[in-house]
């Protein structure tokens, strides 16, 4: 190796130098071309540039309808007019605040929060100030354009809710994204400022709803006129949605509740579409929809009534009388009693050492199944709630759809409790006493269910024993199928029975909920106030007397099930009185509507 | 297996240029892509880093050891490109990418090495002082069926980058003047039949633009006019970093790829490409030198066609940004986004350096 001779490569080393100078030579050439370009032409292509500005404009899609079942508009859009500020556009920006708080009668702080609140975008992106401006405030900004170059007026489609708090439950309102949520790219195709559904079938069908957003680009000079167009993307409207809803019962359900607290739930008993969903007091989400006035958002959210709240899926009660129904279920099909055993009621009965009352002092006498749950009695219960222990009735409230949620599409949906020594001792640390059981028999303790729940339960009974997913949109119940829970139908239809003599015998307690013809099944309920919350309020308002929550779930007709309505009134009083005579106005109603 | 002299004779000067031209790179990234949601600015210098620790990995290896796997890496690259065309996804119009879970690379780009390679084994014991014809037809042939591949893709505009490694190596080889004119011939008709039959109809109008931009200033001409106005508005001193009204108002397409340039002579104007020109040319004559320094004949050759790779891409690329070429999508090597072109410079580099360090141990 060591004496090898270096090869000679003089030649490829010169053809390779040679090749070097010539790219040195084509290097000075194209310098020369930017000096050209950079130095002798730079006027021409400074003013080009400084024409030359690409103005992005955003053009919102109409959202998506939300009709009812009968095409009957909930939710819909109005033009309106927004007005933003370019603060590139701006000479002095204290001096435009100044300038725009005096036409929009605005405070000049509250300006410059909002728009501090945006700084990090780019200078050239607009900034919306306040929308849903009046005539008045459109023409004094048009009139004034060349005046006003950092401020721009676009059109914006708004929300708008023509029956104002009719279903705002169910509908939700839509609120200004916020910049965490940008942040977090939970809405990937929204821009700062832009509103989306925060509750709601708004905010559960935002994607639907939503279409997408058009974008035009154009040329522009420095001041703003328009040159040329580079591309335009047309905005896509976004998908109507038709809800299960009926406008007229949810509006009929909604004035029987007036001036009370409570929820009003009926659905279409075999597929579980819901038709009425009305929790009470409620709220108009057209006000929430205003950027700029958050202070009417507080003071709902702080109102001692919660009319924020969702009451038919997120009020948690005890079910009082209707958990009966339960009972009777579970007692037939576990074989302790059959449709003729009977018990004596003399208006209480000791139970472990415990005096336990019927509500009817005198007594209800020799009681079977049906005359148990026509009258309601409790002494009937306790009996089978001894016979039947904890864990099989917590087992047959389970199987009848409470302790979960029922799958609505509302998210926030509450699952209620059904208590067991297991849950008592996990949460509380204390064994299960027997008393207790005979106090879940008739529907109280710890026992918690939504309303919801209690109408689904209801659909589950009067379809023999085939259980429901309610649902709110039209088009996704048509592929729901409905699984059989496994308990016999003849049981049911003894149940029913029951529940037939209380609304249409004499002396039953539903009786109030007749309807001659329309064959109503149904059951009572009157619930301890029992939960701190509620009992603290009232020490507040002290108005009140402690009065039971009224309850009423049913359906009709009897023998082909078309609607199942469930009733809560809080401090109603006795489900007779109250919640009876509200469902029987929903039946009417519906009977005149669909009568076949 | 890496002694101290070898140590002592890496070119630290190159290594320091080519990071310098990284991170020119970097800071243009950063400028004309801050506003945008993808974080290119981060993610080039994760590449910078990747770059960085192959090259010197490449350092360990002897070049006469890759040159002798040749053929066995020219082969892998065809297959690449070859299942692309049939299995690839189509990316942004064509199907250069492949997908991995963190980045994607592109396989046109790191072919650009298996190639080198490849005409350095043909050419490693070449003593003729003129190319015959056999010879010449074999490495045009070496050249010429990944140009098609990719092509196909279609990626014409990182086809055409193929070219000046294979020019370089005929010039050097010393080609007949005959054939010489006889190619440029061939290159007619190729050009004529590909403009008929193979060239997609935005490839005929970026040409048709070339020669005629202030047609539709709107339309395809909209990029090289838009460049020109960013570099020319520019001026002496530029308009301040982060502060072109160009590249920020997003009138200037692809700033953080293809125009990185136009962005350097919006915002810092005639002494910005001047001084981004000359540190270039400093790299690129750095480079140049280990040619001369080089003590054999495979030593010349790598490092003059890795000199023609990186040295054609830029002259395309900056003659593009102000129209005197065809915005064929040719990317500015070291400067403009993209891992896949990062990563193949930095090994071709790594070459260059593993040569110059061994000029005295392979004798």
């Amino acid at each position: 190796m060591k004496n090898k001779i270096y090869e000679d490569l003089s030649l490829i080393r010169s053809r390779a130098k040679l090749t070097f100078v010539f790219i040195e030579i084509l290097l000075i050439i194209i310098i020369l071309f930017f000096w050209k370009i950079q130095i002798l032409d730079h006027k021409k292509y400074w003013k080009k540039s400084e024409s030359n500005r690409i103005r992005e404009i955003v053009q919102l899609p109409q959202r998506g309808l939300i009709l009812d079942r009968k095409n009957r508009i909930i939710a819909k859009n109005k033009a309106s007019f927004k007005v933003s500020i370019i603060r590139e556009n701006s000479t002095d920006i204290k001096e435009s605040y100044q300038k725009i708080s005096s036409i929009l009668d605005l405070d000049m702080e509250e300006i410059g929060r909002r728009v501090n609140k945006y700084k990090s975008i780019p200078d050239f992106l607009p900034i919306v100030i306040k929308d849903d401006l009046t005539k008045k405030e459109v023409s004094i900004f048009e009139s004034r354009k060349i005046e006003f170059p950092e401020f721009v007026i676009q059109p914006e489609p708004k929300r708008d809710y023509p029956n104002k708090i009719c279903a705002s439950h169910v509908v939700g309102y839509l609120q200004e994204i916020s910049m965490e949520e940008i942040k977090r790219g939970k809405y990937l195709r929204k821009r700062i400022g832009e509103l989306v559904g925060k509750t709601g079938i708004e905010r559960e069908c935002e994607s639907i709803l939503a279409g997408k957003e058009g974008l035009v680009r154009e040329v522009v000079d420095s001041r703003g006129r328009r040159k040329g167009e580079i591309s335009r993307i047309a905005p896509k409207k976004g998908r109507n949605i038709n809800l299960t809803i009926d406008l007229s019962l949810q509006k009929k359900a909604e004035k029987l509740l007036q001036g009370k607290e409570g929820a009003i739930v009926a659905l279409k008993a075999k597929t579980g579409e819901v038709l009425v969903l009305a929790s009470y007091p409620s709220f108009d989400p057209n006000k929430f929809i205003n950027r700029f006035s958050p202070e009417e958002w507080i003071k709902l959210a702080n109102s001692q009534e919660y009319p924020l709240q969702n009451r038919a899926i997120r009020g948690l009660y005890s079910p009082g009388s209707i958990f009966k129904l339960v009972m009777a279920v579970g007692a037939l099909d576990s074989n302790i009693i059959n449709d003729r055993t009977s018990f004596f009621c003399r208006g209480s009965i000791i139970i472990y050492g415990h005096l336990f009352s019927c509500w009817f002092k005198p007594g209800h006498g020799s009681v079977d199944l049906y005359n148990g749950i026509k009258k309601s009695c409790n002494v009937y219960f306790y009996q089978l709630g001894k016979k039947m222990g904890i864990e099989k009735i917590s087992h047959y409230a389970k199987i009848l759809g409470l302790g979960e949620k029922t799958g609505i599409d509302l998210s926030g949906e509450k699952s209620g409790l059904v208590p067991d020594p297991k849950w008592k001792r996990e949460t509380r640390n204390l064994p299960w006493y027997p008393g207790e059981t005979i106090s879940v028999a008739i529907g109280q303790g710890p026992l918690q269910v939504t309303p919801l729940q209690i109408a689904a339960q209801t659909a589950l009974i009067a379809n023999r024993g085939k259980k429901v997913r309610p649902s709110l949109l039209l088009d996704k119940t048509k592929r729901l199928s409905f699984p059989s829970v496994g308990i016999k139908a003849e049981h049911f239809e003894k149940v029913i029975l029951g529940m037939w003599m209380a609304v249409n015998e004499k002396g039953g307690t539903a009786i109030a909920a007749r309807i001659s013809g329309f064959d109503v099944c149904g059951k009572t309920g009157s619930a301890q106030v029992i939960s701190k919350e509620t009992a603290h309020k009232l020490a507040e308002t002290k108005k009140n007397e402690i009065k039971t929550h009224s309850w009423f779930s049913g359906f009709a007709p009897r023998n082909d099930p078309e609607i199942v309505v469930t009733v809560i009134v809080e401090h109603g009083g006795g489900g007779a009185v109250t919640a009876a005579p509200i469902a029987r106005e929903i039946f009417k109603l519906y009977r005149e509507n669909y009568a076949r | 297996m890496l002694d101290r002299s070898l140590i002592v004779n890496i070119d630290w000067f190159l290594i320091g240029l080519l990071l310098l031209n990284s991170i020119i790179g970097v800071v243009m990234i950063y400028s004309s892509s801050h506003y945008l949601p993808g974080n290119f600015f981060f993610k080039q210098m994760s590449w910078i880093l990747v770059s960085i620790i192959i090259l010197f990995v490449l350092l360990l290896i002897d070049y006469n050891f890759l040159i002798s796997y040749a053929l066995f890496f020219y082969s892998i690259g065809i297959v690449f490109l070859g299942g692309i065309l049939f299995f690839g996804k189509l990316i942004a119009g064509t199907k250069s990418w492949i997908k991995m879970p963190f980045f994607q690379i592109q396989p046109s780009e790191i072919m650009k090495i298996a190639i080198i390679l490849m005409l350095t084994r043909i050419f490693a014991e070449f003593k003729q002082s003129h190319l015959p014809w056999r010879t010449g037809l074999l490495s045009g042939l070496v050249v010429f069926v990944p140009f098609l591949l990719v092509a196909l893709q279609p990626d014409l505009g990182t086809a055409l980058t193929y070219i000046p490694i294979f020019m370089g190596v005929i010039v050097l080889a010393g080609i007949n003047k005959k054939i010489l004119i006889l190619l440029l011939i061939c290159v007619l008709i190729l050009g004529f039949t590909g403009w008929k039959f193979v060239m997609k109809d935005y490839q005929k109008q970026r040409i048709l633009t070339l020669l005629f931009p202030q047609e539709d200033p709107l339309g395809s001409g909209y990029h090289i006019l838009q460049s020109k106005i960013a570099i020319g508005s520019g001026g002496l001193l530029g308009k301040g970093y982060k502060k072109g009204t160009q590249s920020q108002l997003r009138f200037l397409p692809a700033r953080h790829t293809d125009f990185i340039f136009s962005v350097i002579g919006e915002e810092f104007g005639f002494v910005g490409i001047f001084f981004a020109i000359l540190i270039y040319f400093l790299f690129l004559s750095r480079l140049f030198k280990s040619l001369l320094d080089s003590r054999d004949r495979v030593g010349v050759y790598i490092v003059f066609m890795v000199f023609m790779m990186i040295v054609g891409q830029f002259l395309i690329n900056i003659m593009m940004t102000i129209g005197l070429f065809p915005v064929a999508g040719i990317p500015l090597p070291l400067l403009s986004y993209g891992g896949s072109s990062l990563l193949t410079n930095f090994i071709a580099v790594a070459l260059v350096l593993n040569i110059k360090m061994r000029r005295f141990a392979n004798v």
